[in-house]
C-alpha cells in the first residue's frame, strides 16, 4: 500500500512538474496579435544564423543583435534550446507596437556571444535576469527567454510632445507661416489631418528628410527643439510601455495562452509549425484604428462583426510536401454571412476557358445575391443600435438601396463568381521608333516598326445572366474612349488596351464576361478551348472545393508573374518563393456557421530542395502579410 | 554627356532599365557655341515600361507616377533655362512611345558643362560630386577633347545585375557635329560621316557605364582659315 502510495505520489509530483513547468509560449504577451510557433528543432538547426536573421520575422531585433556576432554560426550554436518551441510574435496596441520571439535556453555562454551587445540590469521580476540593448529588452527565467521590443506608436509620441510643446506656448508643431496666416486656418488644417498606417507604426527620428520643417524652440541652445522633444517623449513612452506590457506578463502572469482558448489549443498540435492571428485585434487596433478617435462608435459595428475572428494553422512536413491547414474561426453573425456567401452552384463554363498548359489559375464561387441579403439582415440590427450620426447616415443609405436598387438586375450582371488563369509569357505585337542615320551628315530620321514584346498572358472571367448590358456598357465606352475600340460579333477589342501594346479581349458568351489578352482564346476560341481545357483531374478537383480552388506551376509560374497585378505584400510573398520549383494547390474544404477551413499543400523535388527554407519562406510571408 | 543619363534621366533609367536607347547629339559652331540635343528612346519597351509604371515600388525603390516625371522633367527644364548661357531650351516627352528628347544651345562648351555640373550638383541636394570637377568638354585650337566623367562608373555599380543585364540590350549613339571637316580623331570606334563634319560612336549603356572612356575622343578639325 506504501509503495502504491510513493508511487502515486511520485506520478502526481512527475505530472504536475510537467504540466506547470513554463514553457517559452508563457512568455508571449497578451498583447500579440499574431504568432508563429516553431516545433522542429531539425528544422531549424540546419539553418544558419545569418540567414535566419534576414526574415522580416526577424526585424525587430536585427539591429541590435546581429551585428556580426553572427557571423559563421549556425543556429545550433546560438544557445537555444531546440527541445522547446521557438516563437515569434507581433502585436499592436492603441499606443504602442509589440514584437519579439521567445525561446528557450541550452547554453546561456554561447547564448550571450550571440546577444554580445546586451547589457545586465537589475531586474524589477522576481526570478529573472533582465538584459537591455537599446530598445531591444531580453529577459530570462527559468532556462527561457523573450527577446522583446516595445515601440509607441507616432499617435501617442505626438499626443504628449505636442502637448508639452504648446504647454511651453509655442505654435503647434506643423505651423508654417510661409502657408497658414492665421490661426483659424491651422485648426482647420488640424482637423483634416489623416493619420496614415505609416504614422502607427514606429517612427524613426534619427534622420529626417531634408524638405520637413524644423519648428525651433527659441535661441537658446539648452531648450530642446520639438524633435528633440519628441525623442525624449518616445524614451518615456518606451519605457512606461515596455513595464507595462513585462508587468502583465511577469507580475500578473497573463500570457496569450491564458488569454486565448483557440491560441492554447493550437498550442497543443505537434505539427512542425503553427500560426495565430487574431483578427479582430488586428482589425480593432490596424487598418481601422487611426479613424477612430473621430468616429469610434461608426467602428463598434465593425467591431461586433469581427468578434473572435481568428485564423489558425498548422504547417506540416511530409515527404516531398508542405501542407498548411488553415481555419479562419469567426462568430455566428459573420458565419451567418459567409455561410450564404458560399451556398453557390458551381459554373462549370468556366473550366472550359482555362487552357490545360496553363501556368496557375483559380476558381473563386460565390452567391452575392444571398449574401447581401444576409449582410442586411445582420448590419441592420447592428447600425440601429448605434447612435452614431454616420452609423444612422449608412443604415439609411443601405434601406434606400434595399428598397429601391433592382437587385435582380444587379446580381445577375455581377453574381461574385470569377476565375483568373496565368498563360505564362508570350510575345506580343507592338511598335517602336528607331532611328536611321545618313551616311553623309549623320542625320538621323524617325520610323515606327513593328516589334515584339514579352507580355504576361492574363484571362480573367466573371459569370454574368445579363451579358446584353454589359454590351451596352462597351458600346458607350467605345464612344468615350480615346482608344480604338471595335466589334466582332459576341468579341469586343480594344486595340493597345493590354499595356498600352498589345490588344484587350472582352469575351461575352456562355453567361460569362471575360477580358483576356490571349488573342489565341479569343480569336480561335472564344467558345471555350474544348479538348484543350483544364484536364478532368483539375476540373473535380475545383468543382469539389466549390468556394475557392487554386493551382500553380512554380517551376512556371512564379518568376514570370508580373509583379505590377500584385500589391507590395503579395509580391513579398511571391518574391520569398521565387526560386521554387513544385506545384501549389489552395482548396476550401468547409465553410459553416463557425469557421472555414482551407487547405494549401505545396509539393516539391524533396532530393533538390531546402525543406526549412520553404517552412521558414512561408512563415515569413504569412508573417509579412499579418502585419 | 553620359552625365546628363544621371542627373536628367536619373528616374528614367532607375526606374525603367528596360531595353533603352540613347542619343547624344553635340553640334559645335566654329566659336564653341552650339547645340545640344539628347533623346532617351524606350519604345521598345513600352509593355514594360508600362507595367513597372503600374506598381508602386520595385525592389524597394518608388516607382515616379507619370506626373511625377511629368514634373521632374519640367523642374529639370527649368533649372537648365536659369543656367547662364544656355538657351532656346527645348524639351519634349511622347507618353505613348516613351520618348524624351532635350535641346539646347549653349554659348560656350564651358556653359555647357558648367550647366550640366550645376544640374548635378542640385540633384544630389547641393552636395559637390568631385567627379565633375574635370573638365570633360574642351575646345580649343580646332580640336575637341571630349570624355565621360567617372561619376557614371560610381552610380551604376549600384544598378543590381538584373537591369545591368538589360542595359547590355540597349544603344547608346553620340554624334559630335562641327562646321568644318574633321581631319583626324583618336577613337577607333568612331565612324566618320562622307561629308566629314560628324563623327559618331554607338556602344551600348552597359559597357559605357563599365567604361566610360568608350567615348573618349580628340577630334581635330581643318583649320577654319
Amino acid at each position: 500500500m506504501d509503495t502504491m502510495k510513493f508511487f502515486t505520489s511520485a506520478f502526481v509530483l512527475f505530472y504536475s512538474l510537467i504540466t506547470y513547468s513554463q514553457q517559452t509560449e508563457d512568455l508571449i504577451p497578451t498583447k500579440a496579435i499574431s504568432v508563429f510557433s516553431i516545433n522542429s528543432g531539425s528544422l531549424l538547426q540546419k539553418i544558419s544564423l545569418d540567414d535566419l536573421v534576414k526574415y522580416d520575422f526577424m526585424e525587430g531585433v536585427q539591429q541590435e543583435l546581429f551585428d556580426g556576432s553572427t557571423s559563421g554560426k549556425t543556429i545550433k550554436e546560438s544557445g537555444i534550446d531546440f527541445d522547446q518551441k521557438l516563437n515569434v510574435f507581433f502585436g499592436k496596441g492603441e499606443q504602442y507596437e509589440v514584437s519579439g520571439f521567445t525561446f528557450g535556453i541550452s547554453d546561456e555562454d554561447e547564448l550571450f556571444e550571440v546577444f554580445d551587445d546586451f547589457e545586465q540590469q537589475e531586474s524589477a521580476y522576481e526570478g529573472t535576469e533582465q538584459y537591455n540593448s537599446y530598445m531591444s529588452h531580453l529577459v530570462v527565467t527559468d532556462k527561457k527567454g523573450v527577446l522583446i521590443r516595445v515601440m509607441p506608436n507616432y499617435r501617442s509620441v505626438s499626443k504628449m510632445a505636442d502637448s508639452i510643446w504648446m504647454s511651453q506656448g509655442n505654435k503647434r508643431s506643423y505651423y508654417n507661416d510661409w502657408y497658414y496666416d492665421d490661426y483659424t486656418e491651422i485648426i482647420e488644417e488640424t482637423e483634416a489631418v489623416e493619420f496614415t498606417e505609416e504614422m502607427e507604426t514606429e517612427e524613426d527620428t534619427s534622420s529626417p528628410s531634408e524638405k520637413a520643417q524644423f519648428p525651433v524652440a527659441d535661441e537658446d541652445p539648452t531648450k530642446k527643439t520639438y524633435y528633440e522633444l519628441r525623442d525624449s517623449v518616445r524614451m518615456v513612452l518606451n519605457a512606461s510601455f515596455l513595464k507595462e506590457v513585462l508587468d502583465d506578463l511577469l507580475i500578473s502572469k497573463n500570457n496569450l495562452k491564458k488569454t486565448s482558448s483557440k491560441f492554447a489549443q493550437q498550442l497543443t498540435s505537434d505539427a512542425q509549425g503553427i500560426f495565430y492571428f487574431d483578427n479582430s485585434r488586428f482589425n480593432q487596433m490596424g487598418n481601422y484604428h487611426h479613424y477612430r478617435p473621430f468616429y469610434s462608435s461608426f467602428y463598434n459595428y465593425v467591431d461586433e462583426l469581427y468578434e473572435n475572428n481568428t485564423v489558425v494553422g498548422e504547417i506540416m512536413l511530409n515527404d516531398g510536401l508542405i501542407e498548411l491547414n488553415i481555419d479562419a474561426n469567426y462568430n455566428n453573425k459573420l458565419g451567418s454571412i459567409y455561410t450564404e456567401l458560399s451556398n453557390s452552384k458551381f459554373d462549370k463554363n468556366v473550366l472550359n476557358y482555362i487552357h490545360k498548359d496553363n501556368q496557375a489559375f483559380f476558381t473563386y464561387n460565390v452567391n452575392l445575391r444571398e449574401a447581401y441579403e444576409q449582410t442586411y439582415k445582420t448590419l441592420v440590427p447592428l447600425l440601429e443600435k448605434s447612435k452614431n450620426s454616420r452609423a444612422q447616415q449608412s443604415l439609411l443609405m443601405l434601406d434606400l438601396f434595399d428598397e429601391f436598387a433592382n437587385k435582380d438586375a444587379i446580381f445577375n450582371t455581377y453574381k461574385g463568381s470569377m476565375f483568373g488563369s496565368f498563360n505564362g509569357i508570350k510575345k506580343v505585337k507592338t511598335t517602336k521608333i528607331i532611328y536611321h542615320y545618313d551616311e553623309e551628315s549623320f542625320e538621323g530620321t524617325e520610323t515606327e516598326v513593328e516589334s515584339e514584346e514579352d507580355m504576361p498572358i492574363f484571362t480573367l472571367g466573371f459569370s454574368s445572366k445579363n451579358n446584353a448590358f454589359s454590351d451596352k456598357f462597351l458600346r458607350r465606352i467605345m464612344v468615350l474612349s480615346h482608344k480604338e475600340v471595335h466589334k466582332e460579333g459576341d468579341l469586343w477589342i480594344i486595340d493597345r488596351g493590354a499595356l498600352n501594346a498589345a490588344p484587350l479581349y472582352f469575351i461575352l458568351k456562355n453567361d460569362l464576361f471575360i477580358v483576356s489578352n490571349d488573342e489565341n482564346l479569343a480569336l480561335n476560341h472564344i467558345d471555350g478551348y474544348g479538348s484543350e481545357s483544364l484536364s478532368k483531374d483539375f476540373a473535380k478537383k475545383a468543382k469539389k472545393s466549390k468556394f475557392l480552388y487554386g493551382h500553380a506551376d512554380f517551376g512556371k509560374a512564379i518568376d514570370d508573374l508580373p509583379p505590377s497585378i500584385f500589391s507590395k505584400k503579395e509580391n513579398e510573398m511571391i518574391d520569398a518563393l521565387k526560386g521554387k520549383t513544385g506545384q501549389v494547390e489552395l482548396t476550401s474544404s468547409s465553410i459553416d456557421q463557425e469557421k472555414a477551413s482551407f487547405q494549401f499543400s505545396y509539393s516539391y523535388n524533396e532530393q533538390n530542395e531546402d525543406v526549412a527554407t520553404y517552412v521558414l519562406d512561408i512563415i515569413n510571408s504569412l508573417y509579412t502579410h499579418s502585419k | 554627356m553620359k552625365v546628363f543619363v544621371y542627373s536628367v534621366f536619373t528616374v528614367l533609367l532607375f526606374a525603367f532599365s528596360a531595353c533603352i536607347e540613347i542619343i547624344d547629339d553635340l553640334s559645335i559652331n566654329e566659336d564653341g557655341s552650339g547645340t545640344f540635343k539628347y533623346t532617351v528612346n524606350l519604345s521598345s519597351s513600352k509593355v514594360k515600361v508600362n507595367s513597372i509604371l503600374a506598381l508602386d515600388s520595385l525592389d524597394g525603390k518608388k516607382v515616379p507616377s507619370l506626373t511625377e516625371i511629368e514634373q521632374k522633367l519640367k523642374d529639370l527644364e527649368a533649372s537648365l533655362k536659369e543656367q547662364e548661357g544656355i538657351s532656346k531650351v527645348a524639351f519634349s516627352a511622347d507618353y505613348d512611345n516613351f520618348i524624351f528628347k532635350l535641346k539646347c544651345d549653349f554659348s560656350s562648351l564651358a556653359v555647357l558643362q558648367n550647366a550640366v555640373k550645376e544640374l548635378a550638383i542640385k540633384e544630389n541636394k547641393g552636395n559637390e560630386i568631385p567627379e565633375l570637377q574635370k573638365e570633360w568638354l574642351a575646345f580649343e585650337n580646332d580640336t575637341l577633347i571630349r570624355s565621360v566623367p567617372k561619376i557614371t562608373l560610381v552610380k551604376t555599380n549600384k544598378i543590381n545585375k538584373r537591369d545591368t543585364e538589360l542595359l547590355k540590350e540597349g544603344n547608346y549613339t553620340s554624334i559630335t557635329r562641327f562646321s568644318n571637316e574633321i581631319i583626324s580623331y583618336s577613337n577607333e570606334k568612331a565612324k566618320l560621316s562622307k561629308s566629314k563634319t560628324a563623327i559618331m560612336i554607338r556602344t551600348n549603356p552597359y559597357f559605357l557605364t563599365q567604361n566610360p572612356q568608350l567615348l573618349d575622343n580628340v577630334i581635330s578639325l581643318k583649320d577654319s582659315e
